[in-house]
């Protein structure tokens, strides 16, 4: 698994979530959900999605938006994987594929609905993107909860 | 003189107040408080990163130490600037300077260690144990003692940089000392300040120590009473008047890998065991700098920002301690918001480096992890 | 906190057997904690008895159950506890669908049905407390005399006067942050000059766009207009000191409870996880209370031991011994059998629990109502979407809600209710936020920003109004036992039947009017659903609710005036059994719409007192 790679997965997450690389690797993650996606449907598929990302060639905008949808999120392979890579990073969990997709393309070993880690659960980034913490974790510190929240702009 | 369990009862001697001492105008009071304000806090940057390194759900008597040692200096820092504020000085935490550049030198009675900014590592709690090293010094006339190094030090005697303390506890001593010494000669004149600056109680606590309102010389007194017990605690044994550990005893749990207990004699815990994985650990870049990270724009960006949110921090403190303290409850979600920042820093390896440590050294090797730099723009 | 180093192994059932205490008390819940600090203070010995696993309460333990509760996808309120085969408890991800006309045997609690509640209690070291809210509300003067003013339930055989000053031993115990005034003005009486612990929690951003929203609004109830406003709840959660406190001795914030000295345990830092579990141990839990009776070196503490059998001396009805089993390890089901003996006894499992012990002993009743009258809070629950952001997801579980509605005289025609504000958005009702997310990502097909944006705009103005109604005293809801089910010790595990009286049932369907008033006022976009398909759903006039359970549990063994209308006395003795005190919140003959745990704190208080004077 060379950092290339790695780099590539960061780059796939940081346009799936909106979050930037620097946020992703901020949670201690990055090798630990790479590894889950690896370990579960194999390097395989994951070099396909990587692929499919990396052959995306136009710029940020609706073109580029169309195209991520046609070759990756809307493809009956791809689509599950990279809306999982999505989970991941929001929540720190693991979801059962699809039963569709296991039915074509067979179920694989350790594909049961798991949390990464404890760290991954605390370092969700579902809780920053709603401008709040996860519960039990990260807390906000004292009367933070009197004020509007924070969302980041984007 | 690192015999650390040779302590004389400094309060004794400091409740002497015909004692000489260096601090005889009010002047000097507010040069010697702004300094102590600067010590304290000095040592939160380093306290702070070596507690956002550790790994997290690991570590957790490291990071209960850590954590609680650096709420603690908040309170000192506080409990500092109502010092000041109680005989009418001017705190003021964003000044040219007030955030030391590190490594940079503390005193510890021997001229023998700086203060880094570095991940959690034997060697990195040795340097704290250095810091909170109870040591009185041995006899009166070496209280102050002649600086043998450059006058970058934080505990030299204001107006003379020749001279320095044996020992931040030593330090405050004199402190003491000059609070007794105008408040014979002025009475409660000495506490002009305007009461309504004064933090209190209601905004900050943790398990121990307490903040203090200083109106008077009692109370003031019990404010550098505590600040002494809670960090070195010079003559008070290992637990203070309230059975709390001081910050010296606490990190040497640590080091021994046991807890101290009730009734136990200073350097030896007789409690639980006191676990510590020094392998769980990001290996940070040591004293790192924004410039560093100059190839990496992202990353830079972070860190600058981290530098920017801190700086409105400190902005945030002098507003507080300049008449609303209640914006102190303001600046607890703050703090929380610098250890966010801080440990996405601090998880970012940076790209293409490596860090190798010597083989007696349990840090991980591999790449260098990026961290806070607490540049201020002002320097 | 200090706790005693060894405290929780250092007894074993041989030596416990071997002497004869002052006092036994059956559960280290808050109940429990309450009583065995009190019984020692005063000088007497004390072997406390808890069915959980029996560690010492160390800071890394309680960061165990924090990392368990991390660990889960599903993140259920009993989920850092693990399973305890030897002691169990219900968890509400163990209901299955239930068949009709079947009961529901795969969660702990058997239940006939057809209504089945996803009630719970914890059996750890501190008990439910470990999990529990501690919103602290005191029960209105009304609430005691249900009978005299409403003609509906029963009456306390003590008032509030007589209640009150254990009520303020309970908020020092509790340490509660509240602002008297805010008390006064429902109707709470206080000694002029009492200020609690602490100052109030403050309200959320949530409450206040809440409370903005329905400014001016009334509901009439029973022929009264009633005024609508969010108040803050008092909370058994650390928060600023008031330096009033006593007299102006002000209050020291107790911390987290461990084998050595911390100093965790602060000001509540808003980590919304009240339930399951504070990662600071800012809120009160019964450790805190144990610790402390333990410090005093006369309480004695036999863990991982299940009381199964209370003895009676057939002569005079007094209990001689309770048959304790002790287990090694969760998992496993050997276990040792002994008898602990002592002048008194008290009982102190919760009141499924206790109810569960005594009829499993077989013991007689004059009254025949142990185990009768089982009352727990309904619970309704309404969701919608703010049309703003208003910070959902922060601060503690719950600030504020509308207490305006608990008394009246509507009282006398249906039961009164309490609504909270949930700080934690859906969770409770939909799992908010997961289902969101899976809902944004998998169906709306969002990703990148847009996903980030509805993210945020969805989940930031979640408002859930839980609306807590009154349940009375009612005979048939009831506990028992059946030896077809038994749990891994052989225990026989309870059986509860209980049906939502109409009472009741007029409550919650006026509090789904009053959510929709709400909603109306705020155009919030109702979401609120209710499932036929739950085994909570309930019909009642034409209409279904889904009623969840309230985790207020209280009234199987009902307190009263005489043996025969009551199991135990005004200072919770049991009426049959001299030498017996059954305590908690099964003593309770009504719980009105207030959380019922400060009050049972503070009925230990006063049973204690007497105690204390019957053992000198
Ligand atoms: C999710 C949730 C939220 C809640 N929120 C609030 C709230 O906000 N406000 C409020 O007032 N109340 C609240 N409650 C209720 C509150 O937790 C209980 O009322 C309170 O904890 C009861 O205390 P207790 O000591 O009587 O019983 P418990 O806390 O249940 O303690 C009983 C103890 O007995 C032990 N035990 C049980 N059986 C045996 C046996 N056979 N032998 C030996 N030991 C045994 C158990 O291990 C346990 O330690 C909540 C409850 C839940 C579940
Ligand atoms: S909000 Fe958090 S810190 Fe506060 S009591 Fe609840 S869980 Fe604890």
């Amino acid at each position: 698994m060379g950092p290339d790679r790695l780099d590539r997965f960061l780059a796939l997450s940081a346009e799936l979530t909106a979050f930037d690389v620097v946020e992703l690797a901020g949670t201690g993650e990055s090798d630990a959900y790479l590894a889950t996606v690896d370990r579960i449907v194999g390097t395989g598929a994951v070099d396909a999605l990587l692929d499919a990302h990396t052959a995306i060639s136009e710029p940020p905008g609706q073109a580029r938006d169309h195209q991520l949808r046609h070759s990756m999120l809307g493809d009956e392979f791809l689509g599950p994987l990279a809306r999982n890579v999505i989970k991941l990073w929001y929540v720190g969990i693991w979801y059962q594929l699809p039963r569709s997709w296991r039915e074509v393309n067979g179920a694989r070993d350790g594909d049961v609905t798991f949390t990464i880690s404890a760290n991954a659960y605390t370092q969700g980034l579902l809780w920053p993107a709603v401008g709040a913490n996860p519960a039990g974790a990260r807390a906000p510190g004292w009367a933070s909860w009197t004020e509007p929240p924070r969302l980041a702009k984007l | 003189m690192s015999d650390t369990s040779t302590n004389n009862d400094t309060t004794a001697k400091t409740d002497d107040t015909t004692s000489t001492t260096a601090i005889t105008t009010i002047e000097a009071l507010h040069e010697y408080l702004g300094r102590a304000m600067q010590l304290e806090h000095a040592t939160i940057p380093p306290y702070l990163t070596a507690l956002y390194s550790l790994h997290p759900q690991t570590n957790s008597a490291a990071n209960q130490v850590l954590r609680v040692v650096a709420v603690e200096e908040m309170l000192h820092l506080t409990s500092v600037a109502n010092l000041m504020n109680a005989v009418g000085g001017q705190v003021d935490l964003t000044a040219p300077g007030f955030v030391p550049e590190f490594p940079t030198y503390l005193p510890d009675g021997e001229e023998d260690f700086q203060v880094n900014l570095a991940c959690f590592s034997p060697a990195t709690l040795e340097t704290f144990l250095k810091i909170e090293r109870p040591a009185a010094a041995p006899d009166e006339a070496r209280r102050l003692m002649p600086a043998r190094r450059r006058t970058d030090i934080m505990v030299t005697a204001p107006g003379d940089p020749e001279l320095r303390y044996y020992s931040i506890g030593e330090f405050y001593a004199e402190i003491e000392r000059g609070f007794n010494y105008l408040h014979d000669r002025h009475g409660d004149q000495l506490f002009s300040g305007d009461p309504t600056h004064q933090a209190g109680p209601e905004y900050y606590y943790s398990g121990g120590g307490e903040l203090r309102r200083v109106v008077d010389i009692d109370s003031a007194r019990s404010s550098i009473e505590l600040i002494i017990g809670q960090g070195e605690g010079v003559g008070t044994g290992a637990f203070d008047a309230e059975n709390e550990l001081a910050h010296y005893y606490r990190f040497e749990q640590l080091k021994l890998g046991r807890y101290y207990q009730l009734g136990d004699e200073p350097h030896h815990p007789t409690g639980p065991d006191c676990e510590v994985d020094w392998s769980a650990v990001y290996p940070t870049q040591t004293n790192p700098r924004v410039g560093d990270l100059s190839g990496f724009p992202e990353l830079q960006e972070t860190a600058v920002s981290f530098n920017r949110f801190y700086a409105d921090f400190l902005a945030l403190l002098t507003k507080a301690f300049n008449g609303e303290p209640e914006l102190l409850i303001e600046a607890v979600p703050k703090m929380f918001e610098i250890r966010n920042k801080a440990t996405v820093l601090i998880r970012n390896p940076i790209p293409g480096s490596s860090a190798t440590h010597s083989a007696a050294d349990p840090t991980p090797d591999g790449p260098m992890h990026a961290a806070p730099t607490f540049e201020m723009e002002s320097q | 906190m200090r706790f005693p180093t060894g405290a929780a192994t250092r007894t074993d059932l041989e030596t416990a057997a071997e002497r004869t205490y002052d006092a036994v008390v059956i559960g280290a819940g808050v109940s429990g904690a309450i009583m065995a600090n009190e019984l020692s203070t005063a000088g007497k010995t004390v072997l406390l008895i808890d069915a959980g696993p029996g560690e010492d309460l160390t800071v890394k333990g309680y960061e165990s159950y924090l990392e368990t509760f991390y660990r889960q996808a599903v993140k259920d309120n009993q989920s850092p506890y693990p399973r305890n085969p030897n002691a169990p408890m219900p968890r509400s991800v163990d209901i299955g669908p239930v068949a009709p006309g079947q009961p529901e045997t795969s969660g702990y609690l058997v239940q006939p049905g057809p209504y089945i509640t996803d009630t719970t209690y914890t059996r750890v070291l501190g008990g439910t407390t470990m999990h529990w809210e501690a919103k602290t509300p005191r029960f209105l003067p009304e609430d005691f005399e249900m009978n005299t003013k409403f003609g509906r339930g029963a009456d306390w055989p003590i008032d509030y006067d007589e209640l009150e000053p254990y009520y303020r031993e309970a908020e020092r115990e509790l340490g509660v942050a509240a602002d008297v005034d805010s008390q006064r003005e429902i109707g709470l009486p206080f000694p002029d000059d009492y200020v609690f612990p602490m100052h109030g929690i403050p309200l959320s951003y949530l409450d206040q766009v809440v409370d903005t929203g329905i400014d001016g609004t009334t509901v009439e109830l029973g022929g009264e207009r009633l005024p609508l406003k969010v108040r803050p709840y008092p909370q058994a959660r650390n928060g600023v000191p008031n330096p009033a406190f006593n007299d102006g001795e002000g209050y020291r914030p107790v911390g987290a409870v461990g084998t050595h000295r911390t100093d965790e345990g602060e000001r509540c830092q808003g980590n919304n996880n009240c339930v399951p579990i504070c990662p600071v141990q800012a809120k009160y839990h019964a450790g805190k209370t144990l610790a402390k009776a333990l410090q005093t070196g006369r309480v004695e503490l036999l863990t991982q031991a299940v009381a199964s059998k209370v003895h009676i001396d057939p002569a005079n009805g007094r209990v001689s011994g309770i048959e304790v089993k002790v287990y090694y390890d969760p998992d496993d089901p050997a276990h040792e059998t002994g008898m602990i003996t002592g002048h008194t006894f008290v009982l102190a499992a919760g009141a499924i629990e206790t109810a569960r012990l005594l009829l499993a002993s077989d013991l007689p009743s004059t009254s025949g109502l142990v185990g009768r009258n089982l009352m727990d809070h309904a619970y309704l629950l309404n969701w919608a979407l703010l049309p703003e952001v208003a910070g959902t997801m922060r601060g503690t579980v719950c600030t504020g809600g509308i207490v305006d509605l608990r008394g009246g005289g509507f009282r006398s025609g249906q039961a009164a209710f309490s609504v909270d504000i949930h700080n934690d958005g859906w969770g409770w009702a939909t799992g908010a936020p997961y289902t969101d997310l899976l809902h944004l990502v998998d169906d709306h097909n969002l990703f990148g920003t847009g996903l980030r944006r509805d993210l945020a705009t969805r989940i930031s103005s979640q408002l859930l109004l839980a609306f807590m109604v009154e349940v009375l005293p009612t005979e048939t809801n009831r506990v028992t036992v059946d030896p077809a089910y038994k749990d891994q010790l052989g225990n026989m595990r309870p059986v509860v039947s209980m049906t939502i009286p109409e009472y009741s049932m007029r409550g919650v369907a006026a509090a789904r009017q009053v959510s929709k008033l709400i909603f109306q006022r705020l155009g919030a976009k109702d979401f609120t659903r209710y499932d036929p398909a739950d085994p909570s759903y309930v019909e009642f006039d034409g209409e279904g609710y889904a009623i969840r359970g309230g985790n207020h549990l209280a009234g199987t063994h009902i307190m009263g005036t005489n043996k025969r209308n009551s199991v135990v006395d005004a200072n919770q003795r049991s009426w049959d059994h001299e030498n017996l005190y059954l305590v908690g919140g099964g003593s309770m003959p009504s719980i009105g719409s207030a959380n019922v745990t400060l009050t049972l704190a503070a009925l230990c208080y006063r049973t204690a007192k007497s105690m204390i004077s019957e053992l000198n």
